[in-house]
């Protein structure tokens, strides 16, 4: 018999519960949700606890006239709105709702027929109570910074019952003043388990639920941070992984995140500090903190909260940051410790979980920046090492030929073995004057004229060689040796070759915003020829500079000619 | 008087040497060459005592050239050779002398000196580098070839118009200034007569005729008289 009351009450408070859970998912899919995520709630915010869980409350009490099996207290799902009220918002908040939803039990259910009664009057107080003893488990928990455990299924399941306890306690005090004492205790041995079981279940997995779209909206809000950051960051690393990028980056990082302060480190120094306590983190310092340290050593991340890990820096006893989250940079490729960034809150703020997770998003972002920049710096110190080969690649060579060219003809033409002296001279000293990677076309031609010089000095009339280039383009940019070792190339594996004359021919074909430097040679040997990497190299170099569409291509009809073909943009002034 | 012939591609490096040697008037400069095509004509021609050798020559380098002379006639070969680039040590092991650019007087002096002692010809010097013939060096009027042995079919002499050589696909003649006993002896081409050596990869058929002579055919469908001194090296087939 009891068992079939017990359904009969339960039934339908289950079914209002499942209407609340209902709303209240709508609810975390509206704007205003997300306003109720932060731990620190504004007074707007809590405007808006107070509407949604009164809300509850009455529709609690209104579900339940609906079903009505009786005239007087029936079961009913009101609590659940004042005690959420009361967690997410606080004593006042939770007092107010309880308050507003009291009353509105104490009116609904009366009329003139059937005039307000002790236990009308029981409900909406007890229904206050609720609401303001949620409310100030809200305060306590805050306080203590365990904020979080408002949110844990258990923990609010029994809050909740405990409350639903109080609220049968206090039904039956108001029974004992009034002196209606067994009329109450038989109506609560009726709906007070149902309603504790409906209610307390009820709070815990609507709490729950708010926990988890939470978690999601934090995701995407520090996701939306971590872009940010990603954006405006973006020309910063481009450069270096340095204390002035770093500087840029942990400014950005700040503002962005709101967080007391950040700092930066590579393995050895603090790189960049901004925010509380810049006055004595110092960047520059070598890393003392050992919990830095620990993070590099270990590449773990390590979070030192301030209530259950004290933090105190240990430069300055009156520093006021509290809690401090280490997260190390990473080379995953190679399981490196690059660096860290920290990021601190002061002692009387809590360190809000969205940003531990919004610092590994930083992190992981920044340790991919820094890889970057360090993989371009390689690229470019690549670049002046080929351009350093090309430079000694030359020399010696071609030195020992003009050399000997030289004393061959000191003894009989004096005058030509100076002039060629001049010659070799200039080549050198065009050699010494490149210290950029480019030069104009006039100065890459200059110096292959006097290379041409001492080699037609050498091979004489086995040799002749005739440049056409417009003036005009002599301004042009173009990388250093560009055209020199083509040229050399030409002489070496071409026409040095050949048992007759040899013939070398720089011409030069312009389009509208280009134009094709070509060095031919009439031995057409390229195809029997070793590859000697330079022309590879060239062509590298003008890619990287120019892009694609740039380079060096190269012809040979066998035993007619060798053409390369040397691509090059017109840069306007 | 030692006779001299001097082969350097470079000219201003040919008149140097020329120079330098001419102070000592044991020696008589007879010829001087800018490439190998010119040295070996030269050679054959003129049978010197001695030939200065640039290594490092068009087309065919100073080392190769040395195939292409007659080992019974051999001069005193002299190489000259520009940053140390060909095997020193090849030549320091086989006791051959050589030169680096540029010539310095005083150890032009020592070489001269031992020429002088002995300018017999030298033999060793082919021991001392591979001598098999892969490229032979061939002229048509005024323009000069290099033929890759493998595609010589047959090559003759005749007492008026020297050496000829037949390659090809389509069976062109040249002249060259190599003598038959240099493919007897550097290359697999066998000699079938006293006038005509032969590529045994064009051989299509051997035909006997009587006093054991025979008659080559070749693929390219000419025919080339097989004397009776020669018949061994070839195995008739029919």
């Amino acid at each position: 018999m009891q068992n079939t009351l017990f359904l009969e009450h339960i039934t339908p408070l289950l079914q209002h519960m499942l209407v609340f859970l209902g709303l209240a998912y709508l609810f975390t899919k509206t704007p205003v949700f997300t306003a109720l995520v932060n731990n620190s709630l504004s007074l707007p915010d809590k405007v808006i606890i107070y509407l949604v869980f009164s809300g509850f409350c009455i529709l609690g009490t209104s579900l339940s006239e609906l079903s009505m099996q009786n005239d007087d207290a029936i079961a009913n799902t009101r609590a659940i709105g004042a005690v959420i009220g009361g967690l997410l918002g606080g004593p006042v908040v939770g007092f107010l709702v309880g308050i507003t939803g009291g009353i509105h039990r104490i009116f609904s259910m009366s009329s003139t027929i059937d005039p307000i009664n002790y236990i009308d009057i029981a409900c909406g107080v007890a229904t206050t109570l609720e609401g303001l003893s949620a409310g100030l488990i809200h305060r306590y928990l805050s306080r203590k910074g365990r904020s979080e455990v408002l949110f844990s299924p258990t923990f609010v399941w029994l809050i909740a019952f405990i409350i639903g306890l109080g609220h049968v306690f206090t039904l039956l005090l108001f029974g004992l003043i009034s002196g209606e004492i067994e009329a109450t205790w038989n109506l609560e041995k009726e709906i007070a388990l149902p309603m504790l079981i409906a209610n307390s279940v009820g709070v815990a997995l609507i709490m729950y639920m708010i926990k988890e779209q939470k978690k999601a909206c934090d995701e995407l809000s520090s996701n939306a941070i971590a872009w940010e950051i990603a954006n405006k960051t973006a020309s910063i690393m481009h450069t270096r992984f340095n204390q002035e990028s770093s500087r840029q980056i942990s400014k950005i990082i700040q503002q962005e995140t709101r967080v007391g302060a950040v700092a930066i480190t590579d393995r050895n120094t603090l790189l960049a500090f901004t925010g509380l306590g810049e006055d004595h983190h110092k960047p520059g310092s070598i890393i003392s903190s050992k919990h830095t340290q620990e993070a590099i050593e270990k590449n773990k991340v390590i979070f030192l909260d301030g209530i259950n890990k004290d933090y105190q820096c240990h430069l300055k006893k009156s520093c006021e940051l509290g809690s401090l989250l280490i997260i190390p940079l990473r080379d995953d490729a190679i399981n490196e410790v690059l660096g860290t960034i920290k990021l601190y809150e002061p002692k009387n703020k809590l360190f809000r979980n969205i940003n531990r997770k919004l610092g590994e998003n930083i992190a992981h972002l920044l340790s991919g920046r820094i890889l970057v920049g360090r993989y371009e710096l390689q690229h470019e110190l690549r670049i002046q090492d080929q351009y350093k080969l090309l430079t000694t690649q030359i020399n010696p060579h071609f030195l020992y030929n003009a050399l000997t060219t030289i004393s061959h003809i000191t003894s009989k033409q004096p005058d030509r073995a100076r002039s060629l002296l001049h010659d070799l001279s200039d080549f050198f000293r065009k050699n010494l004057e490149t210290s950029s990677d480019t030069t104009t076309l006039k100065h890459e031609l200059e110096h292959v004229t006097s290379y041409l010089e001492i080699e037609k000095a050498r091979f004489e009339n086995r040799l002749s060689i005739k440049i056409e280039i417009p003036k005009h383009l002599f301004k042009q940019i173009v990388p250093v040796f560009t055209l020199q070792p083509i040229v050399e190339n030409a002489i070496k594996h071409g026409t040095s070759e050949l048992l007759g004359a040899g013939l070398i021919n720089i011409s030069c074909i312009e389009q509208s915003d280009k134009y094709t430097l070509t060095v031919e040679d009439n031995a057409g040997l390229y195809t029997n020829r070793k590859a000697t990497g330079i022309g590879l190299k060239i062509d590298e170099r003008i890619k990287i500079l120019y892009g694609n569409s740039y380079g060096i291509t190269i012809l040979c009809e066998p035993n007619q000619w060798t053409r390369v073909n040397i691509r090059l943009p017109i840069i306007k002034e | 008087m030692i006779r001299t012939i001097i082969v350097d591609d470079e000219p201003h490096a040919l008149d140097d040497l020329e120079s330098k040697i001419k102070i000592d008037n044991m020696f008589n400069i007879v010829g001087k060459c800018s490439n190998a095509f010119e040295a070996i004509r030269d050679i054959n021609c003129i049978n010197p005592d001695v030939v200065f050798l640039d290594i490092n020559m068009p087309k065919i380098s100073g080392i190769e050239m040395l195939s292409m002379l007659d080992k019974d006639k051999m001069p005193r070969i002299v190489f000259i050779t520009a940053h140390g680039e060909y095997a020193i040590e090849a030549f320091k092991n086989n006791a051959i002398d050589f030169l680096l650019k540029p010539v310095k007087a005083d150890r032009l002096e020592i070489t001269l000196a031992r020429l002088k002692e002995n300018h017999l010809p030298q033999a060793i010097i082919r021991e001392a580098f591979p001598n098999n013939l892969k490229f032979v060096p061939c002229y048509r009027g005024n323009q000069d070839f290099l033929i890759n042995i493998k595609e010589i079919i047959h090559v003759y002499s005749s007492p008026t118009t020297g050496v000829h050589l037949i390659a090809g696909k389509d069976a062109q003649e040249f002249h060259t200034n190599l003598m038959l006993k240099i493919f007897e002896d550097n290359s697999q081409l066998l000699r079938c007569h006293r006038q005509h050596i032969i590529n045994p990869d064009y051989i299509k058929l051997i035909e006997k005729l009587e006093n054991g002579l025979g008659k080559i055919h070749t693929y390219g469908n000419s025919t080339i008289p097989v004397s009776r001194n020669y018949m061994d090296n070839f195995h008739p087939i029919s």
